[in-house]
Order: C-alpha cells, then sequence, then structure tokens
C-alpha cells in the first residue's frame, strides 16, 4: 500500500466521528508534552479529590452495613427447599447442626416460616416473581426480627434456640466484601481519570457505564457478606436499582458506539430508541406490569448489547478502526457471556435444588468481566498487562461458572463437585485459550520475532548502503512492521514516537540527513494490521528505538564516509604527485614518438584515476560534457571531426567506478581511431533511456575487419570496463569505411 | 629587442622541453630566463623592476609558471604579479578545476597541460598569448554560479540546465564582497556562459546564437575581464577565493 499523502489538515477534515487523534488528542500537543505536565495542577488535585471521596464513601457504606445487626450461622438449603444449620461460631448451635430450620421468631410478632430462599441473596437474578416476594418478605422478617434484638431459630422438631442480634462489625463482612469494593472504586478513578484527561462529553457517557457498574459491584459486595441477616432497605429496591444500572450501562454503551471511534449516521436514532427502551421497561417494572420480570430484565440486557454489537459492527465497517474492532470483541465476549449465564440461571432455577451460592456465583463473575473490560476499554493503547490478565481471569471466570452452574442443573452433581468442576473448566480455558485470547481480542503483535529482526536488518542495511533513502526506508520498514492501513505525514514533530487515538495511530518522527532539503516532519500510521490491531506502548518504545538506531546508522556511514574520502583524497594527490611528475619526465626523454604517446596515455589514465578518486560522484551531465570538451580538444589537435550526441531521460548521478570506466572506454576508442584508424570524423552518441545506457563510437579510418584484430592492452581494457560495469561490447565495420564500437549496458541507471 | 620570457619549473626536464615550446611558439627573438623555484624568480622579476613592474625596466612578456614548487606554490607568485605587464601562463599536471579556477582567479592568463603533445602546446600557447583563453565547461558553471551569487538575482542569465552549486560540494554560496554594477554579465555574456557550461564549443555557440566566433571570443575576454576584476586587491582575491574555491 503506497504511503497516502493527506495534508495534516485533511486528516481533521474526516468528519468528527473519526478517531480523535487529528482533532483531540494530537491536536493540543501543549497538554500533552508529558505525563507529569499533564497531571500536574488541578487535574491532580480534583482526581486526588475523586479518590478521597470514593474512599470515605466505600467506607461509610461498609460502616452502614457493620452496623446491621446479624447473626453469625451458616446455613444451606436442601433439595426439597428446607434450610438447614451448617454451623456456627456460637456454642450453643453446636449441638443442632444438621437440623433444618422451619420459622423464626423474635420480639416481633408471630414466628414467620422460612425455608432457603432466605440464602438467596440477590433479587435481581431470583428468576420467579413470586420466590422473589417471598424471599424479600422472608428478609425483611428476618431484619425487622434482628433490629429487635432477638432471633429465635424455631427447628423442625421442636427445639427452639434464642440468639442474640449484635451488630456485623467490620470482621462480619466477609472476605470478599473488600475486593469489590476495591473494585468499584477503581472504576471510579477510571471515570475520573477518562473524564478529567479529555472533557470531551463523549467521556460521560463511558463515566456513566462505570459509575452503574460500580454500582452493582457494591450491590454484590452487600449482597456477599457471611451470616444472616443484610439490610433490607437496601434489598428492597435492588432489583429495579440494579436493573436501571444495567440498563443505564447497555444503553450508554449503545450510544458510545455510535459516535466513537466513527460517527454514524442516525447516531441520535439509535440512542434515543436505547435510552427510550430503558426508561419504559423501568416504568413498567416499577408498575408491575412486567411479568417474570427477571426474564424482562435479562431480555432488556441482552437487547442492549445486541444493539451495541450491531453498532459498533456497522462502526467497524465504515471505517476500520482497530478500536472499534476490540471495543466490537469486548461487546462480542460480554454478550456471549451474558447469555451463557442467563441460561445458566435459568435452568437451574428451573430445577429448584441447585446450592445458592453455585447460582450466585455466574452472575457474580460477569458482572467482575463488565467491570474489568470497562476499566481496560480507555487505557488500550497503554498495554497494561495485569489489567489484560485480569479481565481475561474475569471472562474465564464467567465462562466456567457459567458452564458449571449448567452441568449442575443438567445432573445435579454435588456442591463439592460443581466448585472441582468450575476450577478444572477455568484453568482449561486459562492454560489452552490464553494465547489464542490475547492475540484474537487484544490485537496483540502477530509478526513475530524472527521476523521482525529480519526487516531491522535488513532496513539497518540498505540504511548504511544509502542514506539519502533513510525517510523512505524507514516508513517501508514501519509499514512492513505494522502493515498499517494508512501513512501520512504531519509537519508536527513530536520528539519521539507516541500512540495516539487509544491505539488507533502511531506518530514517528522522520531522523533526517544533514543535506536533507525536506523540512522536519512525522509519519503517523493508522490502523495497524489493516485496521486489525491497537498500536501499544510497546510498539512505540520499539518505533523510538528503531528511529534511534537508524539516525545511529546514518551518522556512523557518514562519518565512514568522510572518513574514506580524506583517504582516497591522500592517495589521489599521492599517485598524482609523485608518479605523475616521473613520467613526465620519463615522457619528454622517450626515444621513440610511440613510446611517448604510451606514457602519456598512462600518465592520462594515472590523472583519470586519480580524479576519479578524488571525487565522490559525477552527475552524467557533467561528466558528459567534460567529455565532450576533452574529445573536441583532442580531436581538434588531431584536426579530425567529432560529432557528439548525448540523451538521457535522467541525470543519474555516476558512481566513481561508472564515470572512471565510461571516461577511459571512451578516450581509448577515440585514442584507437585517431592513431590507428587515422580517422578524420569521429562520431560519438550517448544515450540513457529507460536504464539502458548506449555508447556508440563511428569512424571513418581505415580500420577494418575488427574479428581479426588481436586485443592488445587497449581493446582488452575496453572489454574489461564494459564487463566491470556490466554490459557488453562490440565492434563492427561501419558503412563506407571505418570502425563502429557499440558499448550497451542494460540496467545501468540501477548500478550506481 | 629580444622578448623576455620568464620559465619557472622545478623539474629540469620539463624546463628545457618548455623551453622548445616557446621557441616554437613565437617568431621573435626570444631570450628566456629559467627558475627552478619561487626565490629565483622572484630575485629574476625584482631585477626586472618588481612585481608592480613600475619601473618599467624591460618585464618579462611571457612567463610560464608550475604550480607545485619546492618552495611553495605558483599561485603565490601569481597573486603577487597581479599588476606585472606579463601574459602569466600556468603550466602543471593538474587538469582538474580545483586548480584551474583558483589560478586563473589569481590573474593567470591560460592554463597549459604539461603532459600534451608538443604541437598542441604551441597551439595552445600562441593562443593564449593572442588573447584567448580556456573555458572548460565546468569553469564555466562556476562562474555563472559566481556571477549569479555575486550579482544577486541576475534574471537574465538564462538557467544553465543544472542546479546550481549542486554540482560541486566545496563551492556553497559565501556572500563575498559587494560586487560593482560593472561585474555583471551581460545578457550575451550570460548565454555564452551558459553554452559552454553545456559543453558547446566555441563555434557551436557562434551557430546557435547567429554571431561571429570572434565575438563570442570577446564575450569570453570580456567575462574574464569581469572575473579579474576582484583579483586587483589581495584582499578580494581571498574574498573570492572563500566563496569559490
Amino acid at each position: 500500500m503506497a504511503a497516502l499523502p493527506h495534508p495534516p489538515d485533511a486528516a481533521g477534515e474526516r468528519g468528527d466521528g473519526d478517531s480523535e487523534f487529528p482533532t483531540s488528542t494530537f491536536g493540543r500537543p501543549p497538554v500533552r508534552r508529558g505525563r507529569r505536565s499533564r497531571w500536574s495542577g488541578w487535574r491532580r488535585h480534583t482526581l486526588v479529590l475523586v479518590a478521597l471521596l470514593g474512599c470515605v464513601g466505600i467506607l461509610a457504606f461498609a460502616r452502614w452495613i457493620a452496623a446491621t445487626p446479624f447473626v453469625d450461622i451458616r446455613c444451606s438449603g436442601q433439595g426439597d427447599g428446607s434450610l438447614v444449620l451448617e454451623g456456627s461460631t456460637l456454642p450453643a448451635l453446636q449441638a443442632l447442626r444438621g437440623r433444618s430450620v422451619v420459622a423464626i421468631g423474635g420480639n416481633v410478632g408471630p414466628p414467620m416460616p422460612v425455608d432457603a430462599l432466605l440464602l438467596h441473596r440477590s433479587p435481581r437474578w431470583q428468576v420467579d416473581d413470586a420466590a422473589r416476594a417471598r424471599q424479600l418478605a422472608q428478609q425483611e422478617g428476618l431484619a425487622t426480627r434482628l433490629a429487635a434484638g432477638t432471633l429465635q431459630l424455631h427447628f423442625a422438631d421442636g427445639p427452639v434456640l434464642t440468639l442474640a442480634a449484635a451488630p456485623r462489625g467490620w470482621a462480619g463482612l466477609g472476605w470478599l466484601f473488600w475486593p469489590l469494593a476495591g473494585l468499584a472504586l477503581l472504576l471510579l478513578l477510571a471515570a475520573a481519570v477518562v473524564l478529567l484527561a479529555r472533557r470531551r462529553p463523549l467521556d460521560l457517557l463511558y463515566a456513566l457505564m462505570a459509575l452503574c457498574q460500580a454500582g452493582n459491584l457494591l450491590f454484590i459486595a452487600l449482597e456477599t457478606t457471611r451470616g444472616l441477616g443484610l439490610p433490607a432497605a437496601a434489598l428492597a429496591p435492588e432489583m429495579l436499582v440494579r436493573l436501571a444500572l444495567d440498563g443505564c450501562t447497555g444503553a450508554a454503551a449503545v450510544t458510545a458506539f455510535a459516535r466513537h471511534p466513527t460517527r454514524l449516521p442516525r447516531a441520535g436514532w439509535a440512542a434515543a430508541a436505547a435510552w427510550a427502551a430503558v426508561i419504559v421497561c423501568l416504568a413498567l417494572a416499577w408498575t408491575g406490569v412486567l411479568s417474570p420480570l427477571w426474564w424482562w430484565a435479562q431480555g432488556l440486557c441482552l437487547a442492549l448489547g445486541s444493539a451495541a454489537l450491531a453498532v459498533i459492527a456497522r462502526s467497524y465497517r465504515r471505517e476500520p478502526n482497530p478500536y472499534a474492532m476490540v471495543l466490537r470483541r469486548f461487546a462480542t465476549a460480554t454478550l456471549a457471556t451474558l447469555l451463557l449465564v442467563t441460561a445458566a440461571v435459568a435452568l437451574a432455577a428451573q430445577r429448584g435444588d441447585v446450592e445458592p451460592g453455585a447460582v450466585a456465583a455466574a452472575p457474580v463473575a460477569w458482572a467482575l468481566f463488565l467491570a474489568s473490560l470497562l476499566l481496560l476499554a480507555p487505557f488500550l493503547g497503554r498495554s497494561r498487562p495485569l489489567l489484560r490478565e485480569f479481565a481475561l481471569l474475569a471472562g474465564i471466570g464467567t465462562v466456567a461458572t457459567s458452564l458449571a452452574l449448567l452441568s449442575v442443573a443438567a445432573f445435579s452433581p454435588s456442591a463439592l463437585n460443581t466448585l472441582a468442576l468450575a476450577s478444572f473448566i477455568a484453568l482449561a480455558l486459562y492454560v489452552g485459550a490464553r494465547r489464542w485470547l490475547l492475540n484474537h481480542v487484544v490485537g496483540r503483535s502477530v509478526i513475530s520475532t524472527e521476523r521482525t529482526f529480519e526487516l531491522l536488518y535488513r532496513a539497518a542495511r540498505e540504511v548504511q548502503a544509502q542514506p539519502a533513502r533513510l525517510s523512505a526506508l524507514q516508513a517501508r520498514l514501519l509499514r512492513e512492521l505494522f502493515e498499517p492501513l494508512e501513512i501520512f505525514s504531519v509537519d508536527r514533530v513530536p520528539a519521539r514516537a507516541r500512540v495516539v487515538g487509544g491505539g488507533s495511530a502511531l506518530v514517528v518522527p522522520v531522523p533526517r540527513a544533514d543535506e536533507d532539503p525536506t523540512p522536519p516532519h512525522a509519519l503517523v500510521l493508522r490502523y495497524a494490521q489493516h485496521g486489525q490491531r491497537l498500536f501499544t506502548a510497546d510498539d512505540a518504545r520499539l518505533v523510538a528505538r528503531v528511529v534511534d538506531q537508524m539516525r545511529r546508522a546514518v551518522a556512523y556511514d557518514q562519518a565512514v564516509e568522510r572518513g574514506r574520502h580524506e583517504e582516497r583524497l591522500r592517495i589521489a594527490q599521492d599517485l598524482h604527485d609523485d608518479i605523475g611528475a616521473r613520467l613526465l619526465t620519463l615522457m619528454y626523454q622517450a626515444p621513440t614518438p610511440e613510446i611517448e604517446d604510451y606514457i602519456r596515455h598512462t600518465l592520462l589514465d594515472l590523472k583519470t584515476l586519480t580524479r576519479g578518486l578524488a571525487a565522490s560522484e559525477h552527475r552524467l551531465s557533467h561528466a558528459a560534457v567534460e567529455w565532450k570538451a576533452d574529445l573536441t580538444q583532442r580531436l581538434a589537435a588531431a584536426q579530425a571531426e567529432l560529432l557528439w550526441t548525448f540523451q538521457c531521460d535522467i541525470d543519474m548521478r555516476l558512481s566513481v567506478v561508472q564515470w572512471s570506466a565510461l571516461t577511459r572506454v571512451l578516450r581509448e576508442l577515440v585514442s584507437n581511431a585517431l592513431y590507428h584508424g587515422h580517422a578524420t570524423r569521429v562520431e560519438v552518441q550517448f544515450s540513457l533511456e529507460r536504464g539502458e545506457l548506449l555508447l556508440r563510437v563511428a569512424d571513418d579510418g581505415n580500420g577494418s575487419k575488427p574479428q581479426a584484430w588481436s586485443h592488445g592492452l587497449g581493446l582488452g581494457g575496453v572489454r574489461k570496463r564494459a564487463k566491470l560495469l556490466g554490459g557488453e561490447v562490440q565492434w563492427l565495420e561501419n558503412v563506407p569505411c571505418g570502425i563502429v564500437c557499440e558499448l550497451r549496458i542494460t540496467g545501468f541507471a540501477d548500478r550506481s | 629587442m629580444a622578448v623576455k620570457v620568464l620559465i619557472l619549473e622545478d623539474n629540469p626536464v620539463a624546463r628545457s622541453f618548455l623551453c622548445r615550446v616557446v621557441r616554437e611558439s613565437f617568431s621573435d627573438t626570444i631570450l628566456i630566463t629559467e627558475a627552478g623555484d619561487l626565490e629565483n624568480a622572484r630575485r629574476h622579476i625584482s631585477l626586472t623592476g618588481g612585481a608592480q613592474g613600475l619601473h618599467g625596466v624591460d618585464p618579462f612578456k611571457l612567463i610560464l609558471v608550475d604550480l607545485e614548487l619546492p618552495d611553495g606554490n605558483g599561485m603565490e607568485l601569481l597573486a603577487e604579479l597581479g599588476h606585472y605587464p606579463a601574459t602569466k601562463i600556468v603550466t602543471t599536471l593538474y587538469s582538474d578545476d580545483d586548480h584551474l579556477f583558483p589560478a586563473l582567479q589569481c590573474g593567470a592568463d591560460g592554463y597549459l597541460l604539461k603532459e600534451d603533445r608538443f604541437e598542441v602546446l604551441v597551439e595552445e600557447l600562441q593562443k593564449i598569448v593572442r588573447g584567448q583563453p580556456p573555458l572548460s565547461p565546468a569553469i564555466a558553471r562556476r562562474l555563472l554560479t559566481h556571477f549569479r551569487h555575486g550579482t544577486g538575482s541576475d534574471s537574465h542569465a538564462p538557467d544553465s540546465g543544472f542546479a546550481p552549486a549542486s554540482g560541486f560540494t566545496t563551492s556553497k554560496p559565501v556572500p563575498i564582497e559587494k560586487p560593482l554594477d560593472h561585474e555583471r554579465l551581460t545578457p550575451r555574456e550570460s548565454e555564452v556562459l551558459t553554452y559552454l557550461s553545456k559543453g558547446f564549443t566555441i563555434k557551436e555557440i557562434a551557430g546557435l546564437m547567429g554571431i561571429k566566433w570572434f565575438t563570442v571570443n570577446d564575450h569570453i575576454k570580456s567575462i574574464y575581464k569581469k572575473l579579474n576584476v576582484s583579483s586587483r586587491a589581495e584582499a578580494a582575491v581571498l574574498a573570492s577565493k572563500q566563496g569559490l574555491v
């Protein structure tokens, strides 16, 4: 693919639905100068403030839960729906282990019958409406009795045990509470960071999604506390609130995907439809019309997920931005796992006798997965391996627990087996699919290390051979390394290579050779791997190193070339001065004109050689006029006529070897015509067309039968030089008299 | 009265060869003074009235100077003899423009290559004395650049077909002393110089411009005169050397 010469302004005019690169992130370089400068000042203060408020909020939440009364007993549900005491830290209860509890009583009202539903924590994931109502009633009854101070447990065969309710305390929060609360806090911080960094309306949607899921996590944290007794005030509206949170997340996703990274036509309509569906659903749920509510809720979530997936898939088809591709994969993964979880929970509920803990695990894992994807999304370009692994684990956990739940629902193994099965599936998935998932979901480098090395090595070699082509070679290397959909140059040069547009583009400064007349510029690579992959901070580092090495290679090459040139000059000077002077003396004292001529030619050859050594390169047109002037003078001295034609389609630069070989060939041929053929007219034709060089020297002398010539020093030299240049030479008889010599070199222009 | 000629050449064989060339070239009675180094040459010149040639005591009419000498470079002597009323010719083995051009800048009227055949040398010498200085295409290119940069934008000069100052890396356009108005090339002179830089011979140029060949020669002489203006003062020589060499 050719580098597209986009003018820098054009990039910004491709609609604001384009990736944010030209308009926002790269368009404000002063803000972007460095992380330090960016995150100092008001941004840092606000972020610290948000973090503090978040911590205070979480602590207040935890304190509120810690203050609610509970009894520290562990129960389990039986297949027939009865509630059985499993264990407790209270010594009075030790004797009653394994007996089922049929009712709870206390200071308030008559004893209330209870069953295994008391163990179901989350009303949101209660499939049956009636069961949810009973669950809420039992929880509320339990809460009222606990609030009154005492709780009586009525066992199946008569015994009644009275327990004193005590505040839960910090220790009663359970081991899952703090990690979940921490994750909620992280989501809050991610929302704050994104909002503060970019301050775009679009980021409000991200913040909304993050906060909704943070809320969900807090509910889950609340419901994973141990013992019996939950704040009834939080549980009663839980179903509706969590539905609202999930609905908002889905609708925000639809709205955001319709505008970012590519703005779709009728984006507003899609967003409006999503929000309308959420509002209508909530309103109907509030009035109680929707029944069964759980199925409606799942239907809404799945519909919103499908809508988001459709929108982002369309966005990717419109413009193959790898960011859209990754978002599409995220959406697919979320939707698929949600479907799986829904199916698993529905099946388990149908069966009715599945351990509530096993049912609750799958939705929790799914919520964690969604939260981790949300955390990952804004930082894709920065390559956070820890986050990535976490998201991967959460995803695998969701799938594993769902599968385990499905199998439990299908074959009803014991709870222990469920756990073992889930662990086994998770481990197998992690080991087997990790590499594949990393490569395909996040889009890691597909190019192998070996290939990378090969490309780098070749580029370095070529840069050393042709330093002038540095920028072209660099562009080619970058294209081969990343296979971007487009490359264009901008005149705003960053100090070093960096990733912009959330990983959709990479800006690389172009090193310049010393005498490079082009103004400084940078290359922008967009949509790596044909839009299949995001640029990461690792890519930026690699490219920075590459640029550095190339610059060094050029500098080194220049130094070497300077040294070589100086060395050549010195050799040339010594040769010319010492050997030249001696040859001159010899020539003056030559006994015969033949020897004199021979020495003169030697001297001329020496001078050509030394001139070739001293000069670094010759432009073809300059060399041609020198040849012509030289021949004119020599032919005029011999009273012969010169007919000179010269044409070339490119004025290439001759290497020293080419220049010196051509000069000597020409001189030798003309000398032959003059001194052996006694020509009065020499015709020299020189042409270089489409890389093919043709040198034709024709005379009207008395030479004939060139096939019969013995190849002495002169003709041998011509042959040797023709071969050196990669061409062929042949002598023919001229019409009506004389000799024609033709030197033909194909691909001459490529050999310089 | 005999024509006095000074030949400065350190190689005795070459010296006697040059003597033969000089004797062959002119029909006048020739009185040749030979010198093997700069010191001797300066001594002979001061005997005939010094470097400025002011005393008018029978000065040399023709001076042949070799460039590489045991006690220095012939160019030094040429610079000293800026006003000496003789035809000054460089005889050397160096045929490259890096030697030729500075020699012309120092006031040399001609340039002979010692390895040329006897007959060629005789003919060239005669030409120079008649006032036809050598002008290779590379020199013409340099002159074009020189005058173009020296006189600001000489819009009359037709494009030589070569990117200015691209052919030789050493001649970056250094601002030299601002030239006087009469140093500008006329459009005709520019044209001649452009043709020369493209390798046309004087005869061909005459045909292309529709003028006689000796008119072309006049233009060339005039160009040289303009070039030599800068060699009147040694400071100017240095300045233009910095700009050109």
